[in-house]
């Protein structure tokens, strides 16, 4: 199998700590980071507010609870995920904040039970508004050889508040490493056939959720596609049961088939509990009635790679072990 | 995963196996650093590894060479708990998983050495090599010693990693002196290691020591069982071990040239060795001394409550005036002395005493009559406690002092002796050695003392005796005369520490964990320990004035037929006849006698004259040892027995007589 080599990062040294030395060179009497400060999306709020969605059932009339009899087969030959990081490297006068921030996504491929680097991309960036930085500081930070991400046409950047060009900083940065993420997946999706468990949705890039190959485990239920009676079946499911597959879509991503799945049994108050929800492509009309042997042999897969558990991420209940793998590198390499 | 391969400074293709890490807490320092591999590395303790630096130094770029000294691995489990919930407290759940947790394999390793040397520095990151034969030479500094015009390596054995195979050299200057000298050995019994090794180590001195630096010869005191009785009878070895002996280039064949010294046994004429094979008898020699040999070393066999101030006086007395001198005294009347075996001593002591007893004298010469007894009781025993030794005819057969080989063994088997013999005679050979190494006239400029189960000759605790006195001063002025002492002991911590302290070399077999925990160990590392506490037989750790770190090596199996095999295949002769026993002696001279011929010569004569005439022949080597040896005996005279005078004859009755009877 040809390996492909990880991606070749920005030229020039685009890391914080080259970015804080720049920054003080060209502003030695300035306030610049110090590298202690916390990352940027520690602090900033979860902007999507919870919710509940209907959804369409695509596989039986109502919603209900599914028993995966096989046993669990372990079929993933890959795992994607992503990361970001920003700091505020400075503060302009006017509290413009201007931002560093790393976008990553990484492979790690499943070789003889142990994962191995695919593919990495590490990206670093400075996120800014660039009617509020002074033109010289722009310029010189642009002939760096770094790279500038104007945020001042993001949701917010342009207003006065530095939380609201903070946060559109943040925003402009996760787009970058959702770009990441889709350039990994969607490169997968054309030279293999083989399955890739990837960390969060797939319907953000067509090519990938239309891809047999692609399948996206969700841990995060700030939207839950159920209501009434179907969301109680969902928070009923126990270990080794789904639900009945329904249809995701919306006006702006690409309609993909959709389940839950208890990995663990449910403990304490947590309705979520070791509840993922699962995506793969969306079934043919031709192919809408064997959707259900498709969930089923997808959660076989997924239920195989709840061990070794995830300890000790926090999430490690939701969390499968090939994607911990990738933070980890991810965290290395950031 | 693609192989990275990169050019070493060396300029061959090699791959890195590891790379260095460090961090606040486990950070590298100028003789510790800190590396990671991959989990099929073939990286273990005891490695040699070779790290290249990224940033020059002074133009340079660092290179280090380190020795593994301790592994860790670990996987990114917070606790062992988290595995048990894993897999719901089911160990047979975890062959269900699907992956294998992230694991490392970090290794420790001590720096061998820096290049360049100054400034001496923390290892700095990167790359990570197995050492080639090259680095082995260099980060081991034996490039010193094995290049330029007078190279003086002694292959010690071989170091083996990672498809590396590089033979490992000892300095010849510092294991037989003069800057540093003496071995040690130290290893738990059994195994065969200590005497194996040392067995290959002096087959490797006798191939490699250089010329220039003169010769050398052992001689090795066999203190128990058939261990060295065999030196020079072939062994078998394995292919592995031909290759051994081919890397280190030392001929896998026993000792050319031994020879064999041993006491008799109490009888006075059977050797007491387990080389009393007739077959093997060519070699051997017996060991015996007579007064003046022994008294030299009286403080050897008696203990300081024998010999107090009073005795000393005596004994002095003894060996100063009466001993090979004629000797006269008002007290003896007119009889003459010459004292020259125990038997005249005892003579003379039972003299004195008798004379002082007769004129009622309480002393004689200062000495007063109970220090007489004494000092004769002690002597006198002397003979008895070290028969087959010390005869009382005071004949003498000895190492050849003098006219010592190149390259020769010379093995004095004194396993089946009791202990004061032995002693007597270690103090002495040694002695001898050293006074002859000091003149200049040994016959050979080096000579390697072996001794065994050195904690029982020098222990660290236990009373000052003459024999650890000895080994003590042998082992620290020892080198300048070129006396060089191998030692072997179970417990090295037994030992005492001025001893072992002054071995520049030291080798370390199997040990025992109870010895590796006492605190001359405390600089190894607990992964180094382990390994000692389980090395496989032919494995030896190595330390040496070289050597920044111990090394592990491999050496061969010694090509010399093992004691237990001599002993099977040369069974020790059954004791015999005094006839049988002189035979056996002297057709090692001559190999047409006869027992017949024997019997005839020895006729009725008495056992201490029959034994002595043996020794001397044997001590002269005589080309007709027929005639040497009947000279030696005194002539039988043979009794004429006078012829009876005839007695007149009875007048018989003539035969016609009838009244005859």
């Amino acid at each position: 199998m040809s390996a492909i080599q990880p991606s070749s990062p920005t030229q020039a040294d685009a890391s914080f700590r080259a970015a804080v030395r720049l920054l003080a060179s060209l502003m030695p009497e300035a306030a610049i980071a110090t590298g202690s400060e916390p990352p940027l999306e520690t602090l900033a709020q979860a902007t999507e507010p919870p919710r509940t969605v209907g959804a369409i059932i695509l596989e039986d009339p109502a919603m209900r609870a599914h028993r995966v009899f096989e046993p669990p087969v372990a079929q993933f030959a890959a795992f994607l995920d992503g990361t970001q990081a920003s700091r505020t490297l400075y503060s302009c006068d006017d509290g413009t904040p201007i931002v560093h921030g790393t976008a990553a996504a990484v492979i790690r491929e499943r070789r003889n039970m142990r994962l191995y680097t695919r593919r990495h991309i590490v990206a670093h960036r400075i996120y800014a508004n660039r009617r509020r930085v002074p033109a010289w500081l722009w310029t010189r930070l642009a002939e760096s050889g770094m790279e500038l991400r104007d945020t001042a046409e993001d949701d917010g950047g342009d207003g006065p508040h530095p939380f609201a060009a903070r946060d559109a900083a943040i925003h402009r940065l996760q787009r970058d490493r959702e770009h990441a993420e889709h350039t990994l997946a969607e490169d997968w999706c054309r030279r293999e056939d083989r399955p890739l468990l990837i960390d969060g949705g797939i319907s953000g890039v067509e090519p990938v959720a239309r891809s047999s190959c692609a399948v996206g485990v969700i841990k995060s239920h700030r939207t839950l596609y159920a209501e009434g009676d179907a969301l109680v079946t969902i928070f009923a499911l126990r270990r080794g049961e789904r639900s009945s597959v329904f249809r995701v879509a919306s006006d702006w991503r690409t309609p993909v088939a959709s389940w839950y799945l208890r990995l663990r049994d449910r403990a304490g108050t947590d309705p979520m509990w070791g509840l993922v929800r699962v995506e793969v492509a969306h079934p043919d009309r031709a192919g809408e009635h064997t959707i259900g042997a498709r969930a089923d042999e997808v959660s076989r897969w997924i239920l195989a790679e709840a061990t070794p558990v995830s300890l000790p991420d926090a999430r490690w209940d939701k969390m499968v072990y090939g994607v911990r793998d990738c933070e980890e590198f991810l965290r290395a390499v950031i | 995963m693609t192989e990275m391969r990169d050019v070493g400074l060396t300029g061959a293709a090699v791959a890195p196996l590891g790379r260095v890490v460090a961090t606040e807490r486990k950070p590298n320092t100028p003789h510790e650093f800190h590396f990671w591999t991959a989990l099929d590395s073939p990286v273990g303790i005891g490695t040699i590894v070779r790290v290249e630096g990224d940033q020059p130094v002074n133009g340079q770029i660092p290179q280090i060479y380190g020795i593994v000294v301790e592994g860790f691995s670990y996987t990114d489990l917070a606790t062992p708990l988290h595995d048990v919930l894993g897999h719901d407290g089911t160990p047979g759940g975890a062959s269900l998983a699907a992956t294998h947790r992230a694991e490392i394999r970090l290794y420790t390793a001590a720096v061998l050495r820096q290049m360049p040397e100054e400034p001496l520095q923390p290892v700095p990151m990167g790359r990570v090599y197995l050492a080639t034969d090259d680095d082995v030479w260099v980060a081991l500094r034996m490039d010193g010693y094995l290049k330029g015009e007078n190279p003086t390596g002694i292959p010690v054995g071989v170091y083996r990693a990672g498809g590396t195979d590089a033979p490992i050299y000892l300095d010849a200057d510092f294991l037989i002196g003069p800057e540093a000298a003496h071995l040690n050995i130290t290893g738990v019994s059994g195994l065969a290691t200590k005497t194996s090794a040392i067995e290959w180590i002096l087959a490797s001195i006798f191939a490699h020591f250089p010329e220039k630096k003169g010769s050398v010869a052992a001689v090795c005191f066999n203190v128990k069982g058939p261990d060295l009785c065999f030196l020079d009878q072939p062994g078998q070895i394995d292919e592995a071990d031909k290759s051994l002996y081919e890397k280190c280039g030392v001929p896998a064949e026993p000792f050319e040239h031994v020879q064999y010294f041993a006491p008799y046994k109490p009888d006075g004429f059977s050797l007491n060795t387990l080389r009393s094979n007739e077959q093997l008898l060519g070699n051997v020699s017996s060991l015996t001394w007579g007064l003046r040999e022994v008294l030299q070393y009286a403080e050897v066999l008696l203990n300081k409550d024998d010999v107090d101030a009073k005795a000393d006086a005596l004994i002095d007395f003894i060996r100063e005036r009466i001993v090979d001198r004629d000797f006269t005294d008002q007290l003896l009347g007119n009889k003459s002395y010459r004292v020259r075996s125990f038997a005249d001593l005892e003579e003379w002591f039972r003299d004195v005493l008798s004379a002082m007893e007769n004129k009622g004298n309480e002393g004689w010469r200062t000495h007063h009559v109970a220090t007489i007894r004494k000092v004769r009781n002690r002597l006198s025993n002397i003979s008895t406690r070290c028969a087959g030794l010390v005869t009382d005819d005071g004949g003498v057969s000895d190492l050849p002092f003098g006219s010592f080989q190149d390259r020769t063994v010379y093995v004095i088997d004194v396993a089946s002796l009791e202990e004061d013999a032995q002693d007597l005679i270690f103090a002495r050979v040694v002695t001898k050695l050293r006074e002859h190494l000091e003149k200049r006239d040994l016959g050979v400029n080096h000579v390697i003392v072996f001794v065994d189960e050195l904690n029982k000759y020098a222990p660290t605790d236990g009373q000052d005796t003459y024999v650890r006195k000895m080994l003590l001063d042998l082992a620290e002025r020892g080198r300048y005369l070129g006396l060089v002492l191998f030692s072997a002991q179970q417990f090295r911590s037994q030992v005492h520490r001025r001893v072992v302290g002054n071995s520049g070399t030291a080798l370390y077999g199997r040990m025992d964990a109870d010895e590796l925990a006492t605190p001359g160990y405390a600089v190894l590392s607990p992964a180094v320990k382990i390994k000692l506490a389980t090395l496989e037989k032919g494995q030896l750790m190595v330390r040496h004035p070289h050597f920044t770190q111990p090394i592990f090596v491999r050496f061969p199996r010694p090509a010399i037929m093992r004691g237990r095999d001599g002993a099977e295949q040369y069974p020790q002769a059954v004791d015999v006849e005094l006839d049988a026993a002189v035979l056996r002696s002297l057709r090692t001279l001559d190999p047409s006698l006869t027992l017949g011929w024997v019997r005839e010569a020895i006729g009725i004569r008495e056992d201490e004259e029959v034994i002595r005439a043996r020794n001397a022949t044997l001590r002269e080597r005589p080309a007709d040892v027929k005639k040497f040896f009947q000279s030696q005996l005194r002539p039988i005279a043979v009794q004429h027995t006078p012829a009876r005078p005839m007695a007149p004859a009875i007048r018989s009755a003539p035969t016609d007589d009838p009244y005859g009877f």
